[in-house]
């Protein structure tokens, strides 16, 4: 039985009807008849063309346009030197579509907890130099908001070395009404004045000084604005947009488990100080117990939003408290006293 | 020597259920390869469709890549996005120096970077459209173009850019001169395309789409003074809570109304374009012909819009398929081709895909 085919050689439109000859090796074919070029062709140079299995349609390498088309299933001896249609492409057909699916998804998995795992790897990547001049940059922003005072800032320097800062870290404290600390990148930290005004003692403020150390420690403001602004800030420079990054940072809200990570440094370093925990976790939970009363929610709202409150961080707290301590208060009654008054007697907070 | 009769020199006999396994495998490869599978599943789709598409008496068939793809994205994003990127954080950084120098410069560069990506547009539909006809064969044939489409660009760029200056009036005029001057550089087998599209009977269709939002602002303007000169007067006595509930709800009409108007028209000025571009091309001795009118388009749009809507979403993945169907059902040719003299093309096949189109989000035609 002879073989016909449908024929292009690529260089005419011409359509011919060679019939195909396999070599005695079986190995090659030629294309006799018709007026086409006989060949001989190796079977090992076609190269599938058709869309499914049974569109019998082979181009030949090297030889754009030239094309064979089986016009019925060819005999078996000829079938078996064809080479197989391609389907979804080379290595999804080696391992079949569905194995192939599930490794990807695998992989995709892993790519995806890879690029969100990345901003706080970039964050530890930031030289400290580059951190601290941003730090600077932002928080020149806020300079007519800050207050400042010889007693005052004698006493933001006493109670910083008893939480052990380290040199990098500077403290200021401005005038703004909200119940709320910001941790800025290259260690520099801002206390709201309405804070310290409605603190019911220094070691509330200390806890909540201490807990904003505990981000500047672990680099969390960086990984926040890495977050936020991924290449633009990597690659942009930092000056370009000061004011949006003290936004972003001020509405930051950190994952679970870096405000864990801050509370932890919080609670070891208000233990070393030797200030009870206990005001810390009263604090909590009286910003929670206000911020359920509708009148006050307005104010509450910052803290609470960026720092998610729960009762498991009170207790955290609360459980570090060692029975029969003996606490010493944060600041002296002097130093408290001068701290409340930075800001002037401006009632900060109205309610 | 063949001889087309009026209809049928194109014909399109895919079926959906068939291409339904394409389009879902290629929506979960997609997926689960965070979208590098696209290339291929684009590439898989074109098969399909191209394979289904019957001119005169073979099929037409898609040889490009998924690989070819990729190579051309990956080419488009090192050697003009990384630039264009950075030249932007340029551009922000003089503008945040805050002196007059600064701002002029910034200025100077936002605007040149404009004008540059503008260009680009250009480029990239002339080279999509190369890249698509040198990777279709028929008969073993193929097209394409001997150019790289940088002079189309530049042309694209001057010619949209006055065409817009001119209150707008001068679009249609843009649009067709661009459609005459990217085809007359194509070529299929030993024939070039020739198109020679005017816009002479496009101007009234593209006038209604101009003048009908001017229209309604003054037809509002007139409407509210009138019913202010007679309604008001009267109305104050029944209360203030009628009136504003009646306009609002009015206003909402009138914007719907307005909304399905300007649709309608801009989509028959787009029926005319294609109808008068199409038929002023040819090939050798082929002449073509778009069928397609206004009402054609409008259930073409409804029923893709109705196809994704129920399917939430999904039904997406065959917007593809219908537009090509679409496409081939309204494509008319007459004329013969002589099939001795249908000889292989001698322009440069591109190496790699569209790009640059790819990623500038630009759709075909």
């Amino acid at each position: 039985m002879e073989t016909r085919v449908w024929h292009y050689d690529g260089r005419s439109g011409e359509r011919r009807m060679p019939v195909l000859v396999p070599s005695a090796d079986e190995r090659r074919f030629t294309l006799q008849g018709d007026g086409a070029d006989p060949g001989p062709y190796a079977f090992a140079d076609l190269e599938p063309h058709g869309t499914s299995h049974h569109e019998r349609a082979f181009g030949l390498k090297g030889r754009p346009g030239w094309r064979i088309t089986f016009l019925e299933f060819p005999p078996s001896e000829i079938a078996v030197q064809l080479p197989k249609p391609a389907r979804y492409g080379a290595w999804i057909d080696r391992f079949g579509l569905w194995r192939s699916a599930g490794v990807l998804a695998i992989l995709a998995v892993l790519v995806v907890a890879f690029t969100l795992k990345l901003p706080p790897l970039l964050a530890r990547l930031v030289p400290q130099s580059v951190e601290q001049r941003m730090g600077r940059l932002i928080v020149g922003n806020l300079g007519t908001y800050a207050c400042a005072s010889p007693q005052g800032d004698a006493a933001l320097k006493a109670l910083g070395a008893r939480l052990r800062q380290d040199g990098d870290v500077t403290i200021r404290v401005v005038h703004a009404p909200m119940i709320n600390a910001v941790a800025f990148p290259g260690g520099q930290v801002v206390l709201f004045d309405g804070l310290i005004q409605n603190a019911k003692s220094p070691d509330e403020v200390a806890g909540v000084l201490a807990h904003e150390l505990g981000h500047v420690a672990h680099r969390d403001g960086m990984e926040a604005l890495i977050r936020q602004y991924g290449l633009q800030l990597l690659l942009g420079g930092f000056d370009g947009n000061v004011s949006g990054y003290g936004n972003a940072l001020l509405n930051a809200r950190y994952s679970r488990k870096a405000e864990a990570g801050a509370d932890g440094y919080a609670i070891g370093r208000l233990q070393a100080a030797n200030i009870s925990p206990l005001p810390t976790a009263a604090l909590f939970a009286r910003l929670a117990e206000q911020d359920a009363q509708p009148g006050n929610a307005a104010v509450m709202m910052t803290y609470l939003s960026s720092h998610p409150l729960s009762t498991a961080r009170e207790q955290a707290f609360r459980a570090s408290a060692k029975p029969g301590a003996a606490y010493k208060p944060a600041l002296s009654p002097e130093q408290w006293q001068a701290l409340r008054a930075m800001c002037g007697d401006s009632p900060a907070t109205a309610p | 020597m063949q001889e087309q009769a009026e209809r049928g020199a194109f014909e399109f006999y895919g079926a959906w259920r068939e291409y339904a396994p394409i389009a879902f495998t290629n929506l979960l490869l997609t997926i689960v390869t965070l979208g590098i599978y696209n290339f291929w599943g684009r590439t898989r789709t074109r098969q399909y469709l191209w394979s289904r598409t019957r001119f005169i008496d073979d099929r037409l068939e898609w040889t490009g890549t998924g690989r070819e793809l990729l190579l051309g994205y990956i080419v488009v994003v090192v050697l003009v996005f990384v630039p264009v990127a950075g030249l932007n954080l340029l551009v922000g950084a003089l503008a945040m120096r805050g002196t007059p120098e600064g701002a002029a410069a910034a200025g100077l560069l936002f605007f040149g970077l404009y004008l540059f990506l503008f260009l680009l547009g250009g480029v990239a539909i002339f080279r999509a459209l190369r890249y698509r006809l040198s990777r279709t064969y028929w008969h073993g044939i193929r097209g394409g173009s001997d150019d790289q489409g940088f002079r189309y660009g530049l042309s694209y760029l001057w010619r949209m850019m006055l065409g817009s200056a001119a209150f707008g009036l001068l679009v249609p005029w843009a649009l067709v001169t661009l459609w005459n001057e990217r085809w007359n550089a194509m070529s299929f087998g030993p024939y070039p395309f020739r198109s020679g599209a005017s816009s002479d009977g496009l101007m009234r269709r593209y006038l209604l789409f101009y003048l009908l939002p001017v229209a309604l602002v003054i037809g509002g303007i007139v409407a509210v003074a009138l019913s202010l000169w007679f309604g008001v007067t009267p109305q104050t006595a029944p209360g203030p809570v009628a009136p504003p509930l009646f306009l609002i709800v009015g206003f909402f009409v009138f914007y719907l109304l307005f909304l399905a108007l300007f649709g309608l028209i801009s989509l028959s000025f787009y029926a005319a374009y294609f109808r008068q571009a199409i038929g002023a091309l040819t090939l050798g001795h082929l002449e073509f012909e778009f069928t397609a009118r206004t009402k054609d388009w409008l259930k073409l749009m409804l029923g893709t819009v109705a196809l994704v809507v129920c399917t939430l979403g999904i039904g997406s993945i065959f917007i593809g398929y219908r537009n090509w169907a679409f496409f081939i059902r309204h494509l008319r040719a007459y004329g013969t081709l002589d099939l001795e003299q249908f000889t292989q093309s001698d322009t440069r096949a591109p190496g790699q895909g569209e790009g640059l189109f790819d990623s500038l989000d630009m759709g075909a035609f």
